[in-house]
């Protein structure tokens, strides 16, 4: 299946500076691989070692908050990173 | 105290708003508010509140104006270059609005002084650039009950959040926790001018509203605005029933500074060198310490100039690159003012590497105290 990913400005240096790119996948674990197969090191940026979502990344499917990677994303869906900010 | 004639003339437009009115007015002049950071966001946003007329507005920083800030902080002139930047605002601001009160804080928050500080205000606005300060501010703001509209940039893109105690998340049920380092900064990835421009008139749109008790805070929802699409998205946000500072069970029932939210084991096995000891290490011949220099300044600012031998790592990319760091040597972190070498120290220290050293006070003390040639590139 595939969606829609919303790269958060931080990350863009994997995506040469794209905000949006597609991904596929039917779980948000799946879209991260298949994120992580062609712009290698992003996924560890958002997800540690123990495949926990990093505490300065949320994830939402559409508009609601991802808690564990194994849920489905629809065809379709946009898949929002967001990372916090610290520039003032 | 009723409207003067001059403050009638000053806030008419103000005053033609049916849901505002002379009462709306009169509360924004009674309110006091807190601006921490008076740089790209505490600029527009200060500007904004003064004019409209809070009564009491704070500006807290204890920087100087540096020339590469005037791209965006537009409470700054060129002639202001050098000044510390709490009093450049200070005249500004009642140059515009003589009927306001400005109090200017040239300091640095901490855990021991932020409750003190933000006890007097009504709100606070938290535009600061350190990921460290703006959890003092939200864990201060939550233990006082201020309300507290927060916003942060990077490049072109910037959030906004308003935290309302009691009524909804706090920035740490956002994110419960963030390392200094796991995010860049504006000094190392850069920021659109205008950007913070957008951020800091929404930040003053949400003070606004909420101190003359209008409309409906930005409450639960996360704005994210990206000047390069020109969207702007608003993404829910819930309280956490295990925040570490508004949750059912919290642990923060007092500030604390970045050093003790931090892993005290990996701040202990930091070495600290000043300038004069680095210099020391770095003469000593046949000595038994193989030295490391890792400069984690951006490349623009190491290819000004670096200490003989330092090799460049930004800080961003230092987590994936650890493993260039030769096995048996100390490594040496090297930045602008220590900060991000800190940082950087923490980072390895946790991933295991031994002795990380870092120079305290960064290059600004390589160059005040031992070389006053080198030249150390704007942040």
């Amino acid at each position: 299946m595939s969606c829609t990913v919303r790269i958060p400005s931080p990350l863009r240096s994997y995506t040469a500076g794209a905000g949006t790119v597609a991904g596929a996948g039917g779980t948000v674990a799946e879209v991260l691989s298949d994120l992580e197969r062609r712009f290698s090191g992003i996924r560890f940026r958002m997800v540690d070692e123990q495949n926990r979502i990093r505490p300065h990344i949320r994830l939402y499917v559409g508009t609601s908050e991802v808690k564990a990677l194994s849920e489905p994303v629809g065809s379709g869906a946009t898949v929002h990173v967001i990372c916090a900010l610290s520039g003032g | 105290m009723a409207l003067s004639a001059a403050e009638l003339a000053r806030y008419h437009r103000h005053l033609a708003l049916p849901e505002w009115g002379a009462a709306g007015q009169e509360r924004l002049r009674n309110a006091r508010a807190l601006v921490v950071g008076a740089g790209g966001l505490g600029s527009p946003a200060a500007l904004y509140l003064a004019a409209a007329g809070v009564g009491t507005l704070g500006l807290l920083d204890c920087d100087r104006v540096e020339l590469s800030n005037l791209q965006r902080q537009v409470l700054f002139a060129t002639a202001d270059v050098g000044r510390p930047k709490v009093e450049a605002a200070r005249e500004r601001l009642l140059a515009l609005n003589p009927e306001i009160a400005v109090r200017a804080h040239a300091l640095t928050l901490r855990a021991d002084n932020v409750l003190e500080t933000l006890r007097d205000y009504d709100l606070v606005l938290d535009g600061t650039d350190r990921l460290a300060t703006r959890y003092l501010v939200n864990d201060a703001c939550v233990l006082l009950g201020k309300p507290l509209v927060s916003a942060a940039i990077h490049r072109f893109e910037g959030h906004a959040m308003t935290y309302l105690p009691g009524r909804g998340p706090c920035y740490r049920c956002l994110f419960p926790e963030a390392e200094e380092g796991a995010v860049a900064s504006c000094a190392e990835a850069g920021v659109l001018g205008v950007l913070p421009g957008v951020l800091g008139a929404i930040q003053a749109t949400e003070a606004i509203k909420i101190l003359a008790g209008i409309g409906e805070p930005l409450l639960g929802r996360l704005a994210i605005y990206d000047a390069l699409e020109l969207r702007l998205l608003e993404l829910p946000v819930s309280r956490r029933a295990d925040c570490a500072v508004c949750g059912g069970n919290p642990t923060i029932t007092a500030p604390q500074d970045a050093a003790q939210a931090c892993d005290e084991a990996a701040l202990r096995a930091i070495n600290r060198l000043s300038a004069a000891a680095l210099r020391e290490l770095l003469g000593s011949e046949g000595r038994e310490t193989t030295l490391v220099l890792i400069d984690v300044r951006e490349p623009r600012e190491f290819d000004t100039r670096h200490l003989q031998g330092a090799c460049n790592i930004p800080l961003a990319q230092l987590e994936r690159r650890l493993g260039e760091l030769a096995g048996g040597a100390m490594p040496v972190f090297l930045c602008r003012s220590g900060r991000r070498s800190l940082a950087a120290c923490a980072l390895a220290a946790r991933a295991g590497v031994a002795s990380p050293a870092h120079l305290e006070g960064g290059l600004l003390a390589w160059a005040a105290e031992i070389d006053p040639d080198f030249e150390v590139a704007a942040g």
